[in-house]
């Protein structure tokens, strides 16, 4: 049956054709995802009221929204920054870790003067993503070790650590819960914006997508990383500096990354708990492969996933739904969109006669 | 001190089990070209239908069956996505993880933290009653027998038979085995789903046999390590065995010594299993680099017939 078909590579596939299989793709994702929604007991009108009019068109809501959308934002642009040199960071939520507990020691040790505290804070928990992710890094550029399974397995070590130091060290002495002592206001904490629990850091991820994008569109960094990901063979062979380039993408995905953990210690919990870093990694998946690794898209596509976020935490409290559940509705998504993917690169021809 | 060896011992069988299944499943998988990354989530999604299957009234076979059909179900998803659409093998694996988990989540809620009675270890009469032997060899639940079955029939069903044959020259050269005939897209199709049923037994093992509960989050990354013991066993089934030994032996040791209430830190003892893997995977990299590469050749590209040269 499946001689009746035949498939030609296109050499270039139309503008129109990547949008019309980017549409028919998100369509058939979204449509599978109300299923899975209707069957888990959510009724239409409540989940297109919740995914659509609360998360972007209430004020509490966008709000929510823009505070999801901070950490996302920046786990998006530090995958996009390392897999589009076809090096594979799934450990972002080590890296986001290890983030957290830099700038967790600077916070709990009152390391610097306080006018600097946050600013410390800020440049070690990018050091502790670049360091987690050094290891993976020259594992696989120096002796050939597959850095899929790397970076994940450093994720479930950090993590580990993370509970070593919560049950131990750090334990809130006055609460006795497994989470570190609160961080200072005002010194240790990124400010309130006044609108919901938004926060100072937003300004770090936009920054960040602005300054990436600068670097990815303006700068020579930027060309050396078009060329290295479309062809490391042809830009070595071209006399590019292909290990520096990957190396310095990948140092500033794991920094990213770290940052990422530090938004959410400094801005929305106070404090390293077991839950910050949970659910990430496959997010900077979705948002980098979504937005097809360009910066600003990153920015956009995070924002979205962010009320997706915003909209499970509805769903948690009002039916019971795990957060597992958005992690179920991003895959379906992507892997829709990949699939979709496939009508605009090939050509399907159907044989009229099988040959033979 | 003999007791302690003794215990660990007994229960290293319970640990090496599933990671063995797992990484049969691997194997037979990436034996015909292509590397199904989604083991975590199939084990994850596995574990959890096991389980509520047997909260539901079912029998424990029962819901083996359903946890094994739950696999080979998300394989085939996997498996239609890649072989028949061409997408990305490790981008498409990776959304099976989050898929099975994703489901496992959604599936097992109401379901968690509730015990179940599991399987039994097998009565084999006064063999149990031998000293060491008895208890280690004669003392392990039905699936730990079954899982040497498997292995048995895994490594001479891909090694012995002919439709093994045809199935390493899919993962080799795609195109030659085309042009003698095998269908390339039944056999990797094929691989993918019994890969998934393996996947799906041992996250059912995880749950039914070794766990007796469903939490979420209780693969832990065994499945990856299973993919870190398929690249260390060559890609063999019978070698394997031992990397399972190993790690199942790691693991065992964890509870035994927090059994014993030394004053060890628990989390860096958890880091264990973890660290072996990221070892195994570093030392063979570092000592013996390009001598020998047993990866199937065409593994992680997909076939396009048209594209043949």
């Amino acid at each position: 049956m499946l001689d009746l078909f035949y498939l030609v590579s296109r050499q270039q596939v139309p503008a129109w054709l990547r949008l019309l299989t980017f549409v028919a793709g998100l369509s058939t994702g979204l449509l599978l995802c109300t299923v899975v929604l209707v069957l888990s007991g959510v009724s239409l009108s409540d989940a297109v009221n919740e995914f659509v009019y609360f998360v972007f068109f209430n004020e509490i809501g966008l709000a929510q929204t823009f505070t999801a959308f901070v950490p996302l934002a920046l786990v998006g642009l530090a995958a996009a920054a390392a897999i589009k040199l076809r090096f594979w960071n799934i450990g972002v939520e080590g890296q986001m870790w290890v983030g957290a507990i830099l700038a967790t020691w600077v916070a709990t040790y009152d390391i610097g003067p306080p006018w600097l505290r946050l600013v410390l804070m800020f440049v070690m928990a990018a050091v502790g993503g670049s360091l987690w992710i050094a290891v993976p890094a020259v594992l696989k550029l120096r002796f050939g070790v597959n850095e899929i399974i790397t970076t994940l397995l450093l994720t479930y070590v950090a993590f580990l650590l993370v509970q070593h130091l919560l049950f131990g060290v750090w334990r809130d002495a006055d609460t006795g819960f497994p989470a570190s002592p609160a961080y200072e206001p005002g010194v240790e904490q990124l400010a309130k914006l006044g609108w919901g629990n938004l926060h100072q850091g937003v300004w770090v991820a936009l920054g960040a997508g602005v300054i990436w994008w600068w670097l990815m569109s303006m700068s020579r960094f930027g060309f050396f990383m078009d060329a290295v990901g479309a062809n490391a063979m042809a830009a070595k062979a071209s006399g590019l500096p292909v290990v520096a380039t990957i190396v310095g993408a990948v140092i500033l995905s794991g920094g990213l990354a770290g940052v990422a953990g530090l938004v959410i210690v400094a801005g929305q919990e106070y404090r390293l708990t077991q839950h910050i870093a949970v659910g990430y990694t496959f997010s900077s998946i979705v948002i980098a492969f979504i937005a097809r690794f360009n910066p600003i898209g990153c920015l956009v596509v995070a924002l979205i996933v962010g009320g997706v976020y915003t909209a499970g935490d509805t769903l948690k409290v009002f039916y019971q739904l795990p957060s597992a559940t958005i992690t179920l509705l991003e895959s379906i998504i992507l892997l829709s969109l990949l699939v979709a993917e496939f009508f605009g690169r090939y050509h399907i021809g159907i044989r009229r006669k099988v040959p033979a | 001190m003999d007791t302690f060896i003794l215990n660990w011992l007994i229960s290293v069988p319970l640990f090496a089990a599933p990671l063995l299944i797992a990484c049969l499943g691997v194997i037979v998988t990436a034996r015909a070209g292509v590397l199904n990354l989604g083991v975590e989530g199939i084990m994850a999604l596995s574990a959890a239908a096991g389980v509520v299957s047997v909260l539901q009234g079912g029998s424990l076979w029962w819901a083996l069956a359903v946890a094994v059909l739950c696999g080979m179900l998300l394989s085939a998803v996997f498996g239609i996505a890649t072989v028949v659409f061409k997408t990305d093998q490790v981008l498409s694996g990776l959304i099976i993880v989050a898929m099975g988990e994703g489901l496992s989540g959604v599936l097992g809620r109401g379901f968690t933290h509730r015990p179940i009675t599991g399987f039994e270890s097998v009565d084999f009469g006064f063999l149990h009653d031998l000293p060491w032997v008895g208890p280690i060899v004669f003392g392990q639940d039905i699936l730990v027998y079954v899982t040497v079955l498997l292995v048995a029939l895994t490594g001479y069903g891909v090694h012995k038979t002919f439709t093994g044959l045809r199935l390493r020259a899919v993962g080799e050269n795609p195109s030659t085995a085309d042009t003698a005939g095998v269908n390339v897209t039944i056999y990797r199709l094929g691989a993918v789903i019994i890969g998934g049923a393996l996947c799906g037994f041992a996250g059912a093992y995880l749950s039914l046999s070794a766990g007796q509960v469903w939490v979420e989050h209780m693969v832990a990354g065994r499945g990856w390590i299973a993919i870190a013991l398929a690249i260390f066993a060559r890609w063999m089934p019978w070698r394997a065995v031992v990397g399972a030994l190993i790690f199942g032996g790691t693991e065992a040791i964890i509870p035994r010594i927090q059994a014993t209430g030394a004053d060890v830190p628990v989390y860096f003892l958890m880091m264990l299993p973890y660290l072996l893997t990221l070892a195994v995977l570093i030392i063979p990299a570092i000592t013996s680099r390009g001598s020998q590469d047993d990866t199937p050749a065409a593994l992680l590209t997909n076939y396009l017939r048209e594209d043949r040269h």
